[in-house]
């Protein structure tokens, strides 16, 4: 049963497919449509943060009494991320695309060490320890992911 | 399980640096050596030199930096936390270090002792690291490909190493040995069950995550590590029992390992979503052309008896394989890593005070490129070299150097950004005290 890491991962990939699109964009300094894609990212990426937070993490520290481990470094990574993300979304509205580069790159690198994690150890952890409420937590995760992509 | 359950900060970044800043020394003494032996190391690959030259790179430069990515690794891709980091790459730095340097004297001046002393510093730093990590590793489940082929590239290193240590005493002692059969054994489990697979391992998880390319296949990530590991043994077995058909037949299949790699990677990098490829991008597109050109070259040599009576192509053959692949690869993976783990620590110090530079910021891209093309002129100048040696081995060793002495500045640079926001953030939280 991998259903909770199957999800979550796939809703990495579709934060992932945006920043490309968005890289385009800023590529053909088209300020307008990349200032739009970025925000539509950054609401992607921290709609994400918080199911975690919300509802993924408390599920998973109630069950597992486990409340200063793995969850608690994401929570911390998410937070580098928010800084990232405003830092990347300043220099986007300056149309300065070197600074964007610099902050987008160090973004990406960041978030795609934070889903290796995720989608290794805590998402397998959670299908493991969240098994019973499975079929209760799978629709609530995705009404609040899918009210985003929509 | 319990490794799971701690997993957390990353090791501190003197764990993984000390590596990285080791590896480009041992390039540049690879430069001095060619100058030094001029043309006659390109005789043969069993000439001192050219033995001594591959083992400033392999155990040199390539070692190093995978030792210490693969510290930097475990915690972030496995949850598995080497215990201890600053001791266990305090002591296997301090004895792989000198155990490379104490071969490479070995080899050019054939002193027992030297071999002898080879044969201890690297044997006890391999063991010592493969011990850490296999305990860190214990218990955590193969749910990955990265963190099976890490695995299975562990294995790979310590047979890797264990034939190596093997030539090394029967070359110090005149031991009544098979050496070229355990020579090309020790060469297999080195490139491919222990390159191949780390190198399959990282690029299966670094390629699609830098690159913004596809996905490897699922076969792939299933299949790659264990068809690398168990063709080596299969070939290895059938070497050592003397069937010589079979060992022919996997020997191919081995090479085979190496060019699914280099064609599977080549193939999602043609869809990246990026608009522009990076120089790293640059570097893994030319280092798997290049290994490539070397798998090829191989499988004429071994079907062209024209081919084989030439005494350069195992020389060509190894700089394909070395500098143009794995050390493109390698110089380009520093290039992600050392920035990023700069802004990673600096964001994490200087928290809510100080925003940390970003990495373009630690290290602009200009310079990266520019280091890059130094890098491939150098690689260039390598495989002109090993078809007229005379003409070519000075500009070649000048260039190893130069390319070599450049990562080496682009590399400190970063530190220094480092050192210097340090500065700051510690005068930030001077001046908010009473």
């Amino acid at each position: 049963m991998s259903k909770i890491r199957e999800f979550m991962a796939g809703d990495h990939r579709r934060c992932d497919d945006i920043f490309a699109e968005v890289e385009v964009l800023v590529a053909e300094q088209d300020w307008v449509k990349a200032i739009a894609g970025f925000d539509i990212f950054q609401h992607a990426v921290l709609q994400h943060f918080s199911v975690e937070e919300s509802l993924l993490f408390p599920a998973f520290e109630e069950q597992t009494g486990m409340r200063m481990g793995p969850t608690q470094v994401m929570r911390g990574e998410h937070a580098q991320m928010r800084e990232l993300l405003e830092a990347a979304r300043i220099a986007l509205v300056a149309k300065d695309a070197d600074d964007y580069s610099g902050n987008a790159e160090t973004l990406l690198i960041m978030m795609q060490q934070h889903n290796m994690k995720e989608e290794n150890v805590l998402y397998p952890m959670c299908d493991q320890h969240l098994s019973g409420q499975i079929d209760a937590l799978l629709p609530k995760l995705e009404t609040q992911i899918q009210a985003t992509a929509e | 399980m319990q490794a799971l359950l701690s997993f957390d900060q990353a090791p501190p970044i003197s764990v993984p640096l000390r590596f990285f800043l080791t590896a480009p020394l041992f390039a540049m003494l690879a430069g001095a050596l060619l100058l030094w032996s001029g043309p006659d190391l390109f005789a043969s690959r069993w000439t001192p030199e050219a033995l001594a030259l591959t083992h400033l790179i392999t155990a040199g430069f390539m070692l190093q930096v995978m030792l210490g990515a693969m510290q930097q690794l475990l915690p972030v891709v496995a949850g598995a936390n080497i215990a201890r980091p600053r001791l266990i790459a305090t002591l296997v730095h301090a004895t792989i270090t000198p155990g490379t340097l104490f071969l490479v004297a070995g080899f050019l001046t054939y002193q027992p002792w030297l071999f002898g002393c080879a044969v201890v510093f690297l044997g006890l730093g391999i063991s010592i690291f493969v011990a850490a990590t296999a305990f860190a590793l214990h218990g955590v489940p193969a749910n990955s490909p990265i963190i099976l082929g890490l695995k299975l590239a562990l294995a790979g290193l310590s047979v890797t190493v264990v034939f190596g240590l093997l030539l090394a005493l029967a070359l110090g002692w005149s031991f009544d040995l098979p050496l070229i059969q355990l020579a090309n054994i020790h060469l297999g489990w080195g490139f491919v069950a222990w390159g191949c697979a780390a190198l399959g391992a990282v690029g299966f998880v670094a390629v699609p995550m830098f690159q913004l390319t596809p996905d490897y296949p699922g076969w792939f990530g299933r299949s790659f590590a264990y068809s690398a590991l168990g063709f080596v043994l299969l070939w290895t077995l059938a070497e050592l029992a003397a069937w010589t058909m079979a060992a022919s037949l996997l020997s191919v299949m081995v090479v085979l390992i190496a060019v699914v790699f280099a064609l599977t990677t080549l193939r999602i990098q043609r869809r990246s979503k990026r608009v522009r490829p990076d120089p790293v991008q640059r570097f893994w597109q030319i280092a798997m052309f290049s290994a490539l050109a070397a798998c090829t070259l191989w499988l004429l040599a071994r079907f062209s008896p024209l081919l084989e009576d030439w005494q350069g192509w195992p020389l060509l053959f190894g700089t394909l394989l070395l500098f143009g692949g794995f050390m493109s690869v390698i110089v380009g993976m520093l290039y992600k890593i050392v920035p990023f783990l700069v802004w990673l620590h600096l964001q994490h110090r200087g928290r809510g005070l100080l925003t940390a530079p970003n990495m373009k910021k630690v290290l602009a891209e200009v310079h990266i490129s520019r280091q890059m093309v130094a890098h491939f002129t150098a690689f260039g100048l390598l495989v002109l070299a090993s078809f007229w040696p005379q003409w070519f081995v000075y500009p070649a060793g000048l260039a190893l150097m130069v390319a070599n002495g450049w990562l080496l500045r682009n590399l400190l640079a970063a530190i220094q950004v480092y050192r210097g926001h340090l500065i700051k953030i510690e005068a930030v939280i001077a001046s908010r005290q009473p």
